[in-house]
């Protein structure tokens, strides 16, 4: 047998011994696994993780960001505590919970099926206008603890809704989340959904996206990453029927030793179908961004339009970026595009507004909320922009003081 | 006390000296204008005054009230009331015009003790002022000179310079791109400011905008010195000879 990570993981017979499941016998993503060649798992076999239990806190942590008139849904170390939550959701929109079948696809998708306590399913009917904010905190106690969250949507055919996620932490703490959610938008409906990753600087955080995009339905996804040790949001689409619309887009701003890595995989099947997607990013310290995006294009989706652009800022010499762009593409009648491009910040454009009176820092800060701006502008929920401009601005003030 | 003084300044790009020698002295409420051949250095002059880096000042200095300023930031420097109307604008993609402004007179305020200005008060302003310019004010919300055209871009020039009220304005070929009609309003725009505590450095190849703004004094600058010094009508005088006289004898 080749060495895998399996050997030293984290995830093996004790871990299930505690939990009182049958052990997992996958094994993590190794060094040579092409998908993950950016993004090492090493320093996360290094540490002994504990089954999340419950954590008890009644009320939420201050540091849990909140959106006024969003209805709620927390779990708490992948758990959902309805005591947190918005019980009442109105019309259109059921929230159950509970526990989910096995589902193959990957050894993260594997791993998270074998512990999840349960998944938060939520089920819409309607054009809902009320914005859902799942908030998922990771809450170690005394050991590193290990959490799963799995939500589940489905959005009937002509249904609405705008999603909100925000990936938190309790501040100071060792963890790490594995979360799978699987988005089915139906028929000509829309799913928005906005992820923000700002987890703790000690946390690890492999996301795994599974969307299926029927015919004639919109889904819009903004992802930003922010803070964690090492992040991975990995976003498979699939569009199931014709002219169904994507638009997956996404920022990142990282300091310290941070690592995010964007994995995206668009598989157009059916004709008659658009994909865009805007990524970009910017680096401080020895932070490392990774974005790596595939197009798969089958031989009967004539008239796709698929693009991809990443674009990154070093702030410093120190940052690393790995772009990654693959084009695999059977259909002759398609319009396919990718970019990519870094660069530094400015100098004429940064002695420009300093001319003006503006302080180095505040020009610099104005000029990378400008290169971010094309991408946040992709978020079409106004709301939403604002609140994850705000993220990027509060990531700016941080990084002055 | 003179408001602006240059005094023997000698400046290099790249290894070349480029100016060799430049006095000039800019009294409170004074309007000087500045003519010369192209690449003979009047652009490099404001840069130096304004602080862009990539030049050596190698002897002599800039003087505003008296105190040097080339050991200033160009920030500090633009926050003490130096100016500069760019020959180029630059585009500043994905910032908008109004947060510039925004922060670019906040900045200001603060340095003068004041609190930030308030949005009402700031839309006002600047509604005020882009009228004033026969600019749309939704023009501020688009991101800072781009896509703007070259008369456009002069114009938000004076826009900023209005709005900042600097003590020392130098307008760097303000005039060129601008069309009969812009010229005219910008010039207006200027002369609306044209103060007893304020200074004026106008650097143009056309006599004609010195039939708008009429200066107290023209010079010519000419292998990187002032090579004459005089009235308006040594504008007058270029227009019709040219700067022959002057390359020739400073060679
Ligand atoms: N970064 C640089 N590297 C090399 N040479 C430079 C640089 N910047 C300016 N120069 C040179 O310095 C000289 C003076 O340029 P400057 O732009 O000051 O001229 P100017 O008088 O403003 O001309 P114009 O009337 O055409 O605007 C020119 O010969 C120019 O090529
Ligand atoms: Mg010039």
């Amino acid at each position: 047998m080749k060495p895998s990570l399996l050997t030293d993981h984290p995830f093996g017979a004790d871990y299930a011994k505690r939990l009182g499941v049958p052990a997992w016998n996958g094994a993590l993503p190794g060094p040579k696994v092409e998908e993950w060649r950016f993004t090492p798992l090493r320093a996360l076999t290094k540490v002994s993780f504990t089954p999340a239990t419950g954590v008890g806190f009644d009320t939420l942590p201050r540091n849990i960001p909140m959106i006024a008139g969003a209805a709620r849904l927390v779990l708490v170390n992948g758990a959902y505590r309805k005591t947190l939550s918005t019980v009442d959701l109105g019309k259109g929109v059921e929230v159950t919970h509970g526990k989910v079948a096995a589902k193959e696809g990957s050894s993260l998708i594997a791993l998270n099926a074998a512990y999840a306590p349960e998944s938060l399913v939520i089920h819409v009917t309607a054009k809902v206008k009320k914005l859902i904010h799942i908030i998922s905190i990771g809450a170690s106690g005394a050991e590193p603890a290990a959490l799963h969250p799995r939500i589940t949507v489905t959005a009937e055919s002509g249904a609405e809704i705008t999603l909100v996620e925000s990936h938190v932490g309790l501040p100071g703490q060792t963890y790490f989340s594995n979360p799978v959610t699987s988005i089915t938008v139906g028929a000509g409906a829309t799913v928005r959904r906005y992820v923000s990753v700002d987890e703790d600087s000690a946390a690890f955080h492999l996301a795994t996206s599974l969307v299926k995009v029927a015919g004639g339905g919109t889904f819009e996804a903004f992802h930003l990453g922010l803070g964690g040790a090492l992040v991975r949001q990995e976003i498979r689409v699939a569009l199931t029927g014709e002219n169904a619309n994507v638009r997956l887009n996404g920022a990142y701003a990282l300091d310290g030793t941070s690592h995010h890595d964007f994995t995206t995989l668009m598989d157009h099947a059916f004709p008659n179908c658009t994909s865009s997607q805007v990524f970009k990013g910017v680096v401080d310290g020895e932070s490392h961004g990774v974005y790596q995006g595939r197009i798969h294009v089958a031989r009967d989706a004539q008239k796709t339009d698929a693009r991809q652009v990443h674009k990154a800022l070093f702030l410093a010499r120190g940052p690393a970026i790995d772009c990654k762009p693959e084009l695999e593409i059977y259909a002759d009648d398609v319009q396919c595009a990718h970019g990519a491009a870094t660069g530094e910040i400015d100098e004429n454009q940064l002695f420009y507004l300093r001319s003006r009176g503006i302080d180095d820092a505040t020009a610099r800060g104005l000029l990378i909320e400008g290169f971010l701006a094309d991408a946040m502008a992709e978020i079409h929920h106004e709301g939403m922009r604002e609140l994850f401009t705000a993220d990027v601005t509060r990531w700016l003030k941080a990084r002055r003081t | 006390m003179s408001l602006l003084e240059i005094k023997n300044l000698h400046a290099s790009v790249a290894g070349k000296e480029i100016l060799k020698g430049v006095n000039l002295t800019l009294e409170p409420g004074e309007v000087h204008a500045i003519m010369g051949p192209n690449g003979t250095g009047k652009s490099t002059l404001s840069n130096v005054i304004a602080g862009r880096e990539g030049y050596e000042v190698t002897k002599g200095g800039v003087l505003l009230d008296g105190k040097d300023i080339l050991a200033m930031e160009p920030d500090e420097r633009a926050r003490a009331g130096i100016f500069l109307a760019f020959q180029y604008p630059v585009e500043i993609p994905g910032v908008t015009t109004s947060a510039f402004l925004k922060t670019a007179l906040n900045a200001k305020r603060r340095a003068e003790g004041k609190s930030e200005i308030d949005a009402m008060e700031f839309m006002k302003l600047v509604k005020k002022k882009t009228e004033a310019l026969g600019m749309p004010y939704d023009m501020i919300k688009r991101a800072l000179n781009v896509g703007f055209s070259g008369g456009e871009k002069k114009r938000a020039e004076v826009l900023q310079m209005t709005m900042l009220e600097p003590r020392v304005a130098i307008l760097d070929e303000t005039d060129s791109g601008l069309d009969i009609d812009a010229l005219r309003v910008v010039s207006e725009g200027v002369n609306s400011l044209r103060a007893p505590d304020r200074a004026f450095l106008v650097i143009t190849h056309y006599q004609r905008l010195l039939d708008y703004i009429v200066p107290d004094h023209v010079h010519v600058l000419a292998n990187g010195r002032i090579a004459a010094s005089g009235g308006k009508e040594l504008a007058l005088e270029l227009e019709a000879e040219g700067y022959a006289k002057y390359l020739n004898a400073a060679a």
